[in-house]
Parts: C-alpha cells; structure tokens; sequence
C-alpha cells in the first residue's frame, strides 16, 4: 500500500528533524556525556580528565552515604506514592459529589500543583518553623514536640508530608477525571442488584480506575526520585545529619557545588536512570497488566 | 513545493539565525567596562551597589558593572564554568572556603600583580592579611572580613541571677552558666550556634590545633584532615553533653539559630560576627557580645578570618587591570571602608580604617561592633591560628555539618562520626590533589 501524500522520501525526515534535533541535543547528547564523565574524575576548570573505569560507580555502590541515600528516597518514595495516591483518590470521591459549590472546592484542590516544590518548601517551612510556626506551635499546645531542625526522624517526615501535598492537586485532577468517566448506569444497576458503596467502590469504581492509578503511580515515582530537589535544598538541605539527603539532592552537591565531583555525579545519574527505568518497567510488567482499559 | 524549495528555505532561515545572533558581538568599541560578580544579597547588596555607583560617578577610564550571581557557592561555580567556557568576570568575590579552589583553577591574576607591585600590603589588618596571603603574598583584595563570636541576652543572664556583664569565658563556666538559666527557667534553653561546622573549625584555630596537614594546607595540598584528632573528639563530647542536658539547643547549618535567640529560646548564640546588624536591629532585649569561651589548657591560637575576597581573573589586559587596580584602591580607601564596615558589620580592612573609626568614636559608641575585632587582634598568629586551605572545602563542611548533627541530634558517638567524617574528607582531599597536581 502506497499511501504517503509527500512530494518527497526525504520531507518527512526534515519536517521531523528539527523536535529530532531538540531531542539529541537536550537529551541524548547530555546523556552520553554523563556515560562518558562517569568513567572519569574530572577537573573541568582546567580540562583534566582521569580515566578510572567503573570506580566512581564501585566507590557508590560501597559507599555508606549512598547506600543510606537510597534507603531514604526509597522510603520516601513509598510514603509519596501509597499516602498521597490513597489521600487524592479520597479526596476525589468527596469532590466527585454533584453539589452546590463543588466546581469552587474542585478548583482549589488542584491549586498546590501550581506551586513549585521551592515554593512549597518555602510555605511549609514556615508552618513548621520551630520558634514561630503555626503547626509546630499547635502542637506543642497539644504537648507534641514537632522539630524538624533537631529531629532527624521529625525531618523526614516533614519533607515526605510537604510533597505528598505537592503532589495532592495533580493526583486529585487526574482521580477526578477518571471518575467521571465511569459510567453512571453501571454503577445504577450494581445498586439496584444490592451492591453497598463499599462493593461498589471496590468492584466497579476501582478496576475502572486502575488506568488512571497506574498512571498517576509512574508519576508520583518520577516525582519523588526527580522532582524534589527545590523542597529540599530550601528547608532541610538533606540534613540533618543525613536524614533527607535523597539521591537527587546528594547528585546535585555533588555535581555542582563541589566541580571536581562531577564524575561521580554522573555516575549517580547514570544509576538514577538504571533504576528509574527498572521501576517503570516493573510498574508495566505488574501493574500494567492489571490495569483494565475499556 | 519540491524539496529542493523546502531545503532552500531552510537553509536560509538557519543562516539569518546564525548571522542574527553573531551581529551584536562585533560591535566592540565601548569603554573599558569591568564585570564584578558578587555574592552579596539585601541590604549588603545595596551597599555594594552603592559603593559602585559612587566609584563610577567619579571615574573616567571606564565603568565597573556589579552583578549579584547568588549565593557564595554559586558564584563560585558560575565564575569557574566562566573559565572553562572562556568568559569569567573580570572580578569575582570568593569566600574563604572557597579560596583553594579558586586559587587551584589557575585562572587568577594575583594582585600584587594587578596593582603593578604597588600594593603595601601592611595596610591590610593583620589578621586578614594573614589568611590570604598565600605562596609568599597576598592573593585577593580582601573585601568583607568575618568571624564568629558569642552573642548573649543580658535580660535572660538577669532573669537567672547571673551577672549581666560577666559572659562565660571557659567551656566549664558555659556549662555551669547553663545550667543556671535552665534550672531557673529564665530560657528553655542555652545556647545555640550558627554554622556549627565553622565554629568547629573555629575552636580548631583559637585552641592552635592544625586541622590539616602540609601546614593545614598552605605549604601544598592537604591530603589529611584532622578533625577527629583528641581535640576534636573532646569538642564534641563536651558539646554532646550539653545538648543532652538541654543547655545547647541545636538550631541549624547557617542562620536559622537567629530568630529563636532573637525570640528569648536561649541565652546565648555563637555566630558570625556579620549577623551584628540585623541582631543589634531586632533585638527586643539587651544584647551583649563577647569572644567564644575556650577550653583551658591548650595554646593560645586565634579565631579565622571568615566572609570574602575580590580575586581579579586572568586573561585580560593591562588596561583593564588598570581599571581594576583603581576600583580596589577606591574600594579600600578609608571612607568607603569605613561605609562598608558600618553598613554591613564586616571588619574594616585596612588599619587606617579602624585608626579613623577610633578617633571618630564609633567604636565607643557601638561597643559590639568592637568585639570581634579585639578577639581577632589578641590572638597569636600561628600556622593553625591562620586557618586551613582545602580543596573541596564546600563538601568538606557538609560533610562535618552532618556528622556534627548525628552527634548533636541523634546522639552517635563523636569519636565515630568523626573518624567516618575524617575518612570520607580524606578521600576528597586524594581525588583533589590527583587531580590538581
């Protein structure tokens, strides 16, 4: 079959060529740079490189602070994606209700996403600032000691509730998209059979939202192993001690404050990618196939 | 259209790019200007600023343009990237970790040798001369000098029956003091510090401890730090102890330690003596400044110099570092030095200022403002006392601000996390040295 409706066999090519180019040059040629930097130690001020194989990667793989740095994104990541998925799907179904005024508290759902985790970061410090926040001091009214400048423990959990309500407009948007398309009649005759709200959630609502979960998973884990960066380095700057030095924020010290690091942050990248994908293609493996699309 | 057109099109819309965006840099016949990129934000930016404007107003050889590029460590790095793309500023400021670094990179002018050999350098307070004067002689032009000294509020020593006036001198006096206040319930807690990192770099230097060896790194590359040396083993352990007999509070890397002392959580706070003006401004209470209690029993060092330098980059022409000579020489001239330590509470930097400051009273008048400065000028100067130089000294203090808060927050054993520290340091220090040989 001869279908092309192009004058020529090399147009197509030149009408692609140019979003072509965008991509290697932003993200392939980066990429393979960093492939290449990680194989060395660099002195990018005066041009030296040293070549020294796979010892950046065997030095991280050895490394305590790297492996104590993925324990904690991987935590964090969890909480991210099991909190925040389950608190937006609940919040969904509130904002789903057809009711006076609910376009208004739709709307103001979503408005965290707006913000940028720097400026997220920025709000939540200052709820939670030890002398003059207004959490921190409703809480100690209630005899709860909350201080994430002095509490490891304390801290982590600051960075993971900051970002899993980061994230809680995006995921609500999402949810509530995927509920409208349910169909209204099927859950009519599930009810008319005698199916409660909870079977009904359970055996209807949720398998024909599993397209839009599965989604909003790869999202959330994206978010959390890329997107945290801002969060951290104006609030905790992965301290204390190194409580919430998550892989990003460990790649970025070492890549730029720190120039003749960059091989190892390369390195870093490199086994951020490696992992990353894996994940994403264990999400596919398991949870795609169970996601039901009609 | 044929493909022919299409490519013709192309082609030509490529090449107007090309040509457009090659025009503006042939134009260049303006007068000399001289790129200054500064780290300086609020209202230390603003004297900066100011202090530009009024060289440029009364200069005719050509123009200095002041560029705020962030914080220290972005400025750093942005000039360093500046050399390897081949345009770094004329001028960048550099703080005092960074100075190895910038140093390393090859790509400075040392300023004897933009001043044409006519900088005396004896002008400069010693101490100040002393840290950045390296390989034989004064490198940068110092600019904003700095170093940590112990704030307290005399309202909290009286609520707790202490003597106002009388500061704790010794670690042990600070404990006992502490204790009173707590015990009184005159403040929940003690005492906190700022940077904890530098301060124990700091009580390194004021105790004569080297921190590092090939002379703490101003003989050659330090490869081996000595942060977990006895010394700084007991630093620690005493600080443990006091954080968990609730006398230090602990409050952060950098600045975050202010507003709960401005807001009476604890009675005393070990800071850089450039938080002075925004403390002296907010504080509700009576504010007293003091130099940092000492453990007994050790030589007398000297506290280091901290904050910032102008280092002038290489690769321009005698002209331009004409121009550059003029604006250092305006910059420390006793008016404008004596504007910039009044404005911002960094040390004056030459002696001629501070002779001028006394005769004018300023120092009698604003008590505080002198403290950290006789605390400067009684110490010893020694190897130790002048401070360590190391490559990756960002890192390093990273690396230290964390191992101090698993002491502080956590409760882990000094001695451990600092070996952990020690060695991770130690390990940079080889990567550096490998790699500027």
């Amino acid at each position: 079959m001869h279908s092309s409706s192009f004058p020529s066999r090399w147009l197509p090519y030149l009408l692609i060529a140019p979003s072509a180019l965008l991509v290697v040059i932003f993200f392939i040629y980066p990429a393979l740079q960093s492939l290449y930097l990680s194989l060395y130690r660099v002195n990018l001020v005066r041009g030296q490189y040293l070549y020294v194989g796979l010892e950046n990667f065997e030095r991280l793989l050895n490394s305590q602070e790297y492996i104590n740095s993925l324990v904690t994104t991987g935590t964090f990541t969890l909480f991210v994606v099991v909190v925040g998925l389950s608190l937006s799907l609940l919040l969904a179904l509130g904002a789903s209700q057809r009711l006076r005024g609910f376009s208004i508290y739709r709307t103001l759902l979503i408005w965290p996403f707006a913000l940028s985790p720097a400026i997220v970061g920025a709000i939540w410090a200052l709820i939670t600032d030890p002398t003059i926040g207004v959490l921190t001091n409703g809480l100690k009214s209630i005899g709860i000691n909350f201080n994430r400048v002095t509490s490891s423990s304390d801290a982590f959990l600051f960075i993971c509730i900051a970002a899993t309500w980061n994230m809680l407009g995006y995921n609500v948007i999402f949810f509530l998209a995927g509920l409208k398309n349910i169909p209204p009649e099927l859950l009519e005759a599930a009810s008319l059979d005698g199916a409660n709200v909870w079977v009904r959630f359970w055996k209807i609502v949720f398998p024909l939202l599993s397209p839009t979960t599965f989604f909003l998973l790869i999202m959330n884990t994206l978010y959390a192993c890329f997107e945290v960066f801002g969060l951290i380095d104006v609030t905790t700057q992965g301290g204390p001690g190194r409580a919430t030095n998550m892989l990003i924020y460990k790649l970025y010290n070492d890549g730029f404050k720190n120039i003749n690091l960059i091989g190892s942050a390369s390195a870093q990248s490199i086994l951020l990618l490696i992992m990353v994908t894996t994940l994403t293609l264990l999400q596919f493996r398991f949870a795609g196939r169970r996601a039901f699309y009609r | 259209m044929s493909a022919k057109h299409v490519l013709a099109s192309v082609v030509s819309v490529l090449a107007f790019l090309i040509i457009g965006f090659s025009v503006p840099a042939a134009a260049q016949d303006a007068p000399i200007q001289i790129i200054f990129w500064h780290a300086m934000s609020g209202s230390r930016g603003q004297v900066v600023q100011e202090l530009v404007d009024q060289f440029n107003a009364q200069y005719e050889k050509g123009q200095v343009i002041a560029e705020f590029k962030g914080s220290y460590a972005e400025t750093l790095t942005a000039a360093l990237a500046g050399v390897r793309a081949g345009n770094p500023p004329h001028i960048v400021q550099v703080y005092e970790v960074g100075t190895r670094s910038i140093l390393d990179s090859g790509a400075i002018v040392p300023i004897m040798e933009v001043s044409n050999g006519q900088l005396d350098q004896t002008k400069f307070v010693e101490p100040i001369l002393n840290y950045y004067s390296i390989d034989g002689g004064l490198q940068c032009m110092p600019f904003n000098s700095s170093t940590a000294m112990l704030y307290y509020n005399k309202d909290i020593f009286a609520a707790a029956g202490l003597d106002p006036e009388t500061p704790p001198t010794t670690y042990e006096e600070l404990y006992q003091m502490g204790r009173q206040i707590i015990d009184s319930g005159a403040a929940p807690g003690a005492i906190s510090y700022g940077w904890p990192a530098w301060i124990l770099e700091q009580t390194f230097a004021m105790h004569n401890q080297l921190l590092a060896n090939q002379d703490n790194g101003r003989s050659g590359l330090a490869t081996e730090v000595y942060f977990n040396s006895d010394f700084g083993v007991e630093v620690l352990r005493e600080w443990q102890r006091w954080a968990q007999d609730g006398i230090l509070v602990y409050g952060g890397r950098e600045y975050s330690a202010n507003d709960p002392f401005l807001a009476g959580q604890f009675a005393m706070l070990v800071q850089s003596t450039s938080s002075l003006g925004g403390i002296q401004k907010n504080a509700s209470f009576e504010l007293g400044t003091a130099f940092l209690p000492r453990i007994p029993g050790y030589e007398m060092g000297n506290n280091v110099v901290g904050g910032g330098c102008l280092w002038t980059m290489a690769g321009y022409s005698r002209e331009e570092y004409d121009v550059i000579w003029d604006f250092f020489q305006f910059l420390s001239a006793t008016e404008q030095d004596a504007a910039w330590h009044k404005g911002t509470g960094y040390f004056p930097a030459s002696n001629a200022t501070v002779a001028a400051l006394e005769a004018e009273g300023w120092f009698e008048q604003n008590p505080n403002f002198l403290t950290a400065f006789q605390q400067i000028l009684s110490g010893e100067d020694t190897i130790a006392s002048r401070g360590a130089l190391l490559g990756e000294f960002v890192t390093i203090r990273d690396i230290v601000g964390a191992a101090i808060e698993e002491v502080l927050v956590n409760g882990q054993d000094p001695k451990a996390a600092l070996d952990s520290a020690t060695a991770e340091i130690n390990q940079l220090l080889a990567d550096y040295a490998a790699l500027n040989q």
